[in-house]
């Protein structure tokens, strides 16, 4: 038996295919849009990683430091050092903020690492060009997104960093490119005040007859020291020991410093559950949307291929087709539709992920869940064809 | 000569009660394969009600009606898959050729036999040998587009006689031709009566092409009227 769908298609096959590029695009748009979640659970996870943590110590009671402003002394990781279990400790700075770069604002996270030993916890883990920061002060690694190149200078806040090193997919869970610096310098960036503050707040320190007692000038120079100079860091990375549990050693850091500790997967489920949550939704939303919408116009397509074919369906049922052999030929039709649309959809969204501003993740299995949906769509849809189709009368092809 | 098909007192009622329509009243016709019979009759006389009882696609009220060996109503249908008996044991011509516009002629051809489950290349040999001898087999491959009015009318021709029905049902056949193409169709029709053995009862109006039949049905308020054509 020949495939009447195939026939069918082939002989409008111009319409069909643009039809199904038209489809394709609007899958394509429902691919990118997975793609987009998928894109933000992984700078999440990528965040995670390239921290090189298995410990994350916070301010007590914060989610911080990536979904909730979280301050620590850095002192902290001092007695962490010390306990049983702790590798490695060290502490961090995080601050998101716009550098003006060649005429435009890059949007950027400024990550302050210690630098006085390779491999501390919070270093970018692997350099892609360059060299890594081995001076105390104004020089900087940046992420290859940010658009910057080893030998720039750029602007943060009051001081001038040089480029030194270029590292990859070392991002915010915003999905903001890092660019690192000395912890000292980070502290700096984010903590300093201006200078009207400065200003100020040395004039009251001046009136005071307690900071500033009569013929003990030092002790006030000490107290304007202090209030100009930070200590703070946003959170302590801690990596454990070879064979050590990461819980166990977590519980002990609760239990004797006034902190509180995350584990890698207290920080995925504060990231992905809580930080994403909202945005999955409403991607999640937009792919019902674009599901509902792919298969209205499937079902509008067939629909109207089949009115259009009432006649000859007529005179097939007359002349002894069967109604499985007509409805098979809707159902194909509907389908060869679908794995057009697929095709073209995944081409599209694999030619424009690049360019989105965002990482878009396309993975195979969602791009094999893709499949399967766009076909169940595709067999949803061609019911309402095959009913009309089914309904048709035979004595129609008769005339009176 | 063998009957390709005999109706015996069919009567066909819509409705009941007050508003009952009998469209036929109690038909009887007998047509011997090879024949070629007229069915004439005005608007509202039961024609296409009688031709959609002959093709099995609307119920009788009663009666009796055998195809070829087969008695297929008496008082109720008695096979079980129409859509069977109308693939093997009934041919349609329709007033217009009605090809499937997405098959070659070939295939449109073939489509039946394909469909009666013969192989592909068995069921396109049929289709072609069919074409030709019906003087389109030149233009096998082409698509019904392609064709001009006349040579859709023989490609739909092919496609009823295809599976050598007992019975082809063709529905006012020459309504669109002038009075040489149509006349050129009865020949036609004549010619594949006897070369294939089939009854044909034509369902026309066509002033034209009335006086050729030797044997009309004429049909009014549901019954038919057997006459002798004497020109």
């Amino acid at each position: 038996m020949i495939s009447l769908a195939g026939r069918d298609i082939l002989h409008g096959w111009g319409k069909f295919v643009l039809t199904g590029v038209g489809l394709g695009l609007l899958i394509g748009v429902t691919l990118s849009m997975a793609g987009v979640y998928r894109g933000m659970v992984d700078d999440a996870q990528a965040l995670l990683d390239n921290s090189g943590a298995d410990l994350w110590v916070v301010q007590k009671d914060t989610l911080g430091p990536y979904a909730e402003p979280s301050s620590l002394n850095e002192d902290t990781e001092r007695p962490i050092r010390a306990m049983a279990g702790v590798d490695r400790a060290a502490g961090v700075t995080y601050l998101t903020m716009q550098i003006a770069h060649e005429g435009s604002d890059v949007r950027v996270m400024v990550v302050g690492a210690e630098v006085a030993l390779p491999g501390e916890p919070g270093q970018p883990p692997h350099l892609l060009a360059g060299r890594r920061i081995v001076h105390g002060h104004y020089e900087a690694v940046a992420d290859v997104k940010t658009g910057f190149a080893i030998g720039d200078r750029v602007k943060v806040r009051r001081n001038t960093y040089r480029i030194v090193g270029l590292t990859s997919r070392m991002v915010s869970s915003g999905g903001d490119p890092m660019l690192f610096l000395s912890l000292k310098d980070a502290q700096d960036a984010q903590f300093d005040k201006d200078s009207d503050a400065i200003v100020r707040q040395r004039a009251r320190t001046a009136s005071s007859p307690v900071l500033n007692p009569p013929g003990y000038p030092a002790v006030a120079e000490a107290v304007n020291a202090a209030q100009a100079t930070s200590n703070n860091v946003n959170a302590v990375l801690v990596t454990v020991k070879r064979g050590a549990d990461a819980d166990q050693v977590a519980a002990a850091i609760r239990r004797w410093q006034r902190v509180t500790v995350y584990t890698r997967a207290d920080m995925e489920s504060i990231l992905i559950d809580k930080m994403i949550a909202n945005s999955a939704r409403q991607i999640g939303m937009f792919l019902v949307i674009l599901a509902i919408v792919s298969a209205a116009i499937v079902a509008f397509i067939i629909y109207t291929m089949t009115i259009g074919k009432i006649r000859e369906i007529a005179v097939l049922k007359l002349i002894g087709t069967r109604n499985r052999t007509i409805a098979g030929m809707i159902l194909q039709q509907a389908l060869g539709l679908g794995l057009i649309g697929f095709a073209v959809g995944k081409i599209a969204a694999s030619f424009w992920a690049p360019f989105f501003p965002k990482y878009v993740l396309l993975l195979p299995a969602d791009s094999l869940r893709g499949f399967f949906v766009v076909m169940g769509i595709c067999t949803l849809a061609s019911l309402l064809a095959i009913h009309a189709a089914i309904k048709v009368d035979p004595a129609e092809a008769i005339g009176g | 000569m063998a009957e390709g098909i005999r109706i015996e007192n069919l009567v066909k009622t819509y409705g009941s009660g007050d508003t009952a329509v009998h469209a036929l009243r109690g038909v009887n016709m007998a047509v011997a394969k090879g024949e070629v019979v007229g069915l004439i009759g005005p608007s509202g006389s039961g024609k296409s009600t009688l031709l959609k009882c002959l093709g099995a696609v609307i119920e009788p009220s009663s009666g009796r009606m055998i195809i070829g060996d087969n008695v297929i109503y008496d008082g109720g249908w008695k096979v079980r898959d129409l859509r069977a008996l109308r693939r093997d044991l009934i041919g349609f011509i329709f007033q217009a050729p009605y090809l499937i516009p997405f098959l070659d002629v070939t295939d449109n051809v073939a489509l039946l036999p394909m469909l009666a489950g013969k192989p592909n290349t068995v069921a396109r040999k049929e289709a072609r040998d069919l074409l030709d001898a019906l003087d389109v087999g030149h233009r096998a491959a082409a698509m019904p587009s392609q064709l001009s009015g006349g040579e859709q009318q023989r490609v739909s021709i092919a496609r009823a006689l295809v599976n050598r029905p007992p019975v082809i049902l063709a529905d006012e056949p020459t309504a669109p031709l002038d009075s040489v193409r149509a006349l050129a169709v009865v020949d036609l029709l004549n010619s594949m009566a006897r070369q294939f053995d089939t009854a044909i009862i034509v369902v026309t109006h066509d002033e034209k092409i009335i006086p050729t039949f030797r044997r009309l049905y004429n049909i009014r308020e549901g019954i038919t009227v057997e006459e002798q054509n004497s020109t």
